[in-house]
């Protein structure tokens, strides 16, 4: 009595409860193991490539914001970055360190978030995802004194920052930096050694370092797998080269590891942040540049360090005052490619923490 | 059995038995079918319960709504879609005459049997079927017990064999 | 520095004005909260006179406790039975009316659970995350559970092509029958049950196996992958823990030698002891796999909400849906009741009752348990479904099954020797603590002997940046 069971197709998304964005898996499954997995993206595509072609290199910042909606911050300085390197711009001392400041600090909320909804899409209720809130509107509250802003931020400008923060800017960034470790400490007594979490995590999802790097993988997913890229230090931009800290690398590149990899990395972020604020000097915050600045002939391909891994701009200025073809290397879609070998054989519940783990916004996807 | 709440209940019962009886087989989907015998084991228990049987009333509902349907069920689940018509099929005519036999033949049975008259006033049954159980008809109950242990470990058997032929099963 | 005197950003500010509920309410006009107080304490006094006077004996005959609302209804039979009318109408009046205010009574305590129950679950999660629950629909947000029910009624009814239509329109009514049914025999004071039945612990697991049905009607006939997924694992769930729930109310009826509900809290009262303190392990087992029959957290699974939407019901629009949705509600409490009145003393609280009505222990007692559901829903996530089968069965069944032989071998200890029963309760207390705890831990060692629940590594701090031969350095 065999019972023959044929294979059906199941289709998850793009409406789904699951906080990923608008992005469709398309699985074949029999009975609750996954035969196939199939990714199919495209619905947030907003042309934002093509629409950069008409618009000077300043006004694309914005475009920064929206790709990845969840780490503006980064994106905006990706962009400033690639741009200054095309134009040959210099970047006064007291913009590099707020560059840093808030870098970090979209850094500690984009974790933050990454880790709440791997936890609630394990099930745990959004509980844990609202303690990380609490942190995260502090810090969404910091973008908001400075920049005016929450989310979309366009902060970066090219040549400095857009504004100097306020005065009461500095005494909220202290204590907030000051009550963080011990608000981290919190959530890792809370999460480590709860057993049903530990069995959702553990052994799931692993990557390999050979698969990793072979799948151009970047940011926590690959240092989840035990390799110790990560381009602050490998590449540094701004005045990492001046800050003290570690990379944080996983054992054995399960779902487990790249979690905690995201959890030290704000321990880090936060020591980073501690050493900005005690090195800034005062002066100005961003350099005078003409208001469409025309940078010579050439191609640049200049990359950072977002909270999801590698950022990567491509500009290729024709002379004038829109580039000629602007691409974002999104470090989410590449990290996406592994899912269907590691989908392969595993449980649903199983795939969707995995695709939780990897820490995709649909935003830089598409574009 | 002459108060009028109990009478009427007996002919509310009687009528879903029948009713949701006849029903099973009229209705020409399969799932209709179970759903619609589902109703009459449930009203078997109403019936059971104007005899003051409470016991037998819990049991009817707990053995065949409660588990007996899941297993037709999971049955129903088991076969392909095309044989999911509970309409024509031949066996319609030796079907109802084998129905016809034995309904003439119970209802001889029952006309003719002097019944002892109805509970008067209602006595807790579980007791006394607990203590007979257990005390007289012991051996029939161990039977029937070990009985149902073959049938668990033939399933599980029947299950094994099968799983060893391809990967480890389901779930995980 | 301005950041000493006022927050800096309008959420700050926002979130430094706010006022905990019970300022709020201590904040209300002056002349509510004079009657709200008088209310109280004149309930309060009105109950301690009855105790009093049930007490020192002076309420003699049937009316020996007005607030046990059974005593009234037994004066009203027997007015009905001595007055001069028709026999057979005599014997319909005495069945029918005292059904009829009974089940008045058990749709009034769902139905106003179910406009309450609503509001009270979500501001106590909003407690556990560090927010605000509803706050805005009325008065503290009271209105709010009415407003979705309002909601909900007036959408449209959509209904998926090639539905079965007679198996689509049945289980959100068929999962409510067996929620408002299990009320039926639950005492709520010594003569106050709805129908108190001799097999009254075979009508509850009856009850809780009809739930089965009516959830793989709703999965099948929405014709739905999703909906058949979440209607298989939610079935495969329920079946499998109602074993463990039969188990563990067989060791209450060793234990108690009754099957009647009443009895089970008489006995409870005149031993002085809840069943929770004499068989932990049934209680706690009875606890988690309810929570597997009722679909709540951490036994979600079939209905998870961010993997397949919303499982069995996903198909479902408007009030259907919202059946579906209250009747978990629902069968929270009712499970919350039937934990209180097996395990926890039920309307019973160590001879409080003369003084304050049964009713009120007892539902005290369920908001407790309903507390206890809300506190773990908020702070565990869900199991998978491989790992709750294999609790289930490999655990949960045999380890019951073993204490259950250890109740038994003690109640007819209990039953042949007269022991005094302070002694003898004592002795089965901790002999089935011990048991209980040693079989646990034992048999988890036995069952998970391959797994590797030891704490997990934590990740290396490098600095060295490269590739694979980098990580393998790193590795050692």
């Amino acid at each position: 009595m065999t019972t023959s069971t044929e294979p059906y197709v199941l289709n998850i998304g793009p409406q789904h409860p699951s906080t990923h964005g608008v992005f469709r898996l398309r699985v074949v499954m029999d009975g609750e193991k996954i035969k196939d997995l199939d990714m199919i993206v495209g619905y947030l595509h907003r042309s934002m490539e093509k629409l950069a072609e008409e618009r000077t290199f300043t006004q694309n910042i914005p475009f920064t914001d929206r790709a990845d909606y969840l780490a503006a911050m980064t994106g905006n300085l990706g962009l400033a970055i690639a741009v200054e390197r095309l134009a040959g711009v210099e970047v006064p001392e007291r913009a590099e360190y707020l560059r840093v400041i808030f870098s970090e600090l979209q850094r500690i909320a984009s974790h933050a978030m990454a880790n709440g909804t791997l936890i609630s899409d394990a099930g745990a209720w959004q509980t844990p995802l609202l303690y990380m809130f609490r942190e995260r509107e502090k810090i969404l509250d910091l973008f908001e004194m400075t920049c005016g802003a929450r989310l979309t931020t366009n902060y970066m400008r090219i040549g400095g920052v857009a504004f100097d923060p306020p005065l009461e800017f500095w005494p909220a960034l202290q204590e907030l930096v000051d009550e963080l470790p011990d608000r981290i400490d919190e959530y890792h007594e809370l999460l480590v050694s709860n057993e049903v979490f530990l069995a959702r995590t553990r052994g799931v999802g692993v990557i390999s370092p050979e698969d990793a790097i072979n799948a151009s993988l970047t940011g926590p997913a690959l240092r989840g797998s035990g390799i110790p890229w990560d381009l602050r230090k490998a590449d540094p931009y701004s005045v990492y080269d001046r800050m003290d800290f570690d990379v944080v690398v996983g054992k054995s590149g399960d779902v487990y590891d790249r979690f905690m990899v995201r959890m030290s990395e704000l321990y880090q972020s936060v020591k980073i942040i501690k050493q900005a604020i005690s090195q800034i000097p005062s002066g100005a915050h961003k350099t005078d540049i003409p208001l469409a600045l025309r940078p010579d002939e050439g191609e640049i391909y200049s990359r950072i360090e977002s909270p999801r891994g590698e950022i990567g701009f491509f500009l290729v200025s024709d002379g004038g005052p829109s580039p000629y073809r602007f691409h974002l290397r999104a470090p989410s879609l590449i990290n996406l490619s592994l899912l269907n070998e590691l989908g392969r054989d595993a449980a649903l519940s199983d795939a969707i923490v995995t695709l939780g783990s990897l820490d995709i916004v649909v935003g830089e996807i598409d574009r | 059995m002459d108060s009028p709440g109990i009478v009427i209940a007996f002919y509310m019962m009687a009528g879903l038995v029948l009713g949701s009886g006849t029903l099973v087989f009229l209705a020409r989907n399969l799932l209709h079918a179970l759903a619609f015998l589902v109703i009459s084991f449930l009203s078997m228990a109403g019936l059971f319960l104007t005899l003051s049987a409470d016991f037998i009333a819990m049991a009817q509902i707990l053995i065949y709504a409660g588990s007996i349907s899941v297993l037709m069920v999971f049955a129903v689940m088991l076969t392909p879609l095309a044989s999911r018509d509970n309409g024509n099929t031949i066996y319609v005519l030796p079907g109802l005459l084998a129905a016809g036999g034995i309904a003439t033949f119970v209802g001889f049975l029952a006309l003719d049997t002097s019944w002892s008259g109805p509970a008067t006033d209602f006595t807790t049954t579980i007791d006394l079927i607990g203590n007979l159980l257990l005390g007289k008809y012991v051996l029939a109950f161990e039977i029937a017990s070990v009985l149902l242990l073959f049938a668990l470990v033939g399933a599980i058997m029947l299950v094994q064999t099968s799983s060893s032929d391809h990967e480890e099963g389901e779930g995980g | 520095m301005s950041s000493d005197t006022r927050p800096a950003t309008p959420m700050s500010r926002q979130i430094a004005e706010h006022r905990s509920l019970l300022d709020r309410a201590l904040g209300l006009p002056k002349f509510i909260l004079v009657v709200l107080s008088v209310a109280l304490i004149g309930f309060v006094i009105c109950q301690i006179l009855i105790g009093y006077l049930v007490v020192s004996g002076q309420l003699d005959g049937k009316w020996y406790d007005v607030r046990d609302f059974g005593n009234a209804m037994v004066s009203l039979t027997d007015a009905i039975n001595r007055s001069q009318m028709d026999s057979r109408i005599v014997s319909t009046l005495t069945y029918l009316i005292p059904a009829l205010l009974g089940a008045t009574g058990i749709v009034s305590v769902v139905g106003g659970w179910l406009l309450i129950g609503p509001w009270a679950e979500r501001r106590l999660l909003a407690k556990f995350q560090i927010r605000q629950g509803p706050n805005r629909t009325g008065p503290f947000g009271l209105l709010q559970s009415l407003a979705d029910a309002l909601k909900l009624m007036q959408k449209e009814i959509i209904i998926p092509r090639g539905a079965d239509r007679f198996l689509y329109f049945v289980p959100p009514i068929a999962v409510f029958i067996p929620a408002i049914l299990g009320w039926a025999p639950i005492p709520w004071s010594p003569k106050m049950s709805y129908a108190d039945l001799d097999v009254g612990v075979l009508f509850v697991i009856a009850i809780s196996s009809l739930g089965v049905l009516a959830v793989f009607m709703a999965g099948w006939a929405s014709n739905n992958h999703y909906s058949l997924l979440g209607a298989m694992r939610t079935i495969a769930m329920m079946i499998s823990y109602e074993i463990p729930i039969s188990v563990s109310l067989l060791a209450v009826v060793l234990l108690t030698g009754s099957t009647k509900l009443s009895e089970i809290v008489m006995w409870q009262s005149e031993q002085g002891v809840w069943l929770i303190m004499l068989i932990p392990f049934a209680a706690l087992a009875f606890l988690f796999a309810s929570t597997a029959e009722i679909n709540r957290t951490p036994n979600d699974i079939g209905e998870a909400e961010s993997e397949i939407v919303a499982g069995f019901y996903t198909e479902y629009s408007g009030m259907k849906a919202g059946l579906f949705m209250a009747v978990e509600l629902g069968n929270a409490i009712l499970v919350g009741a039937l934990m209180s009145t097996f395990f926890l003393g039920g309307y019973t609280f160590f001879g409080l009752e003369t003084w304050i009505p049964g009713y009120l222990i007892l539902a005290t007692k369920i908001g407790l348990v309903y507390f206890l559901f809300v506190w773990i829903r908020a702070t565990l996530p869900r199991f998978r479904l491989d790992q709750l089968m294999g609790f289930a069965w490999k655990f949960l069944i045999p380890v019951s099954i073993v204490l259950m032989f250890l109740t038994a071998i003690e109640s007819s200890i209990l039953v042949r020797w007269d022991v005094p029963s302070f002694l003898s309760l004592g002795l089965i207390a901790l002999v089935n603590i011990t048991a209980a705890v040693g079989l646990t831990f034992v048999w988890m060692r036995v069952l998970f002997r391959d797994n590797d629940l030891s704490a997990p590594p934590t990740p290396i701090l490098t600095r060295k940046m490269g590739g694979l031969q980098a990580a393998k350095v790193l590795r050692g």
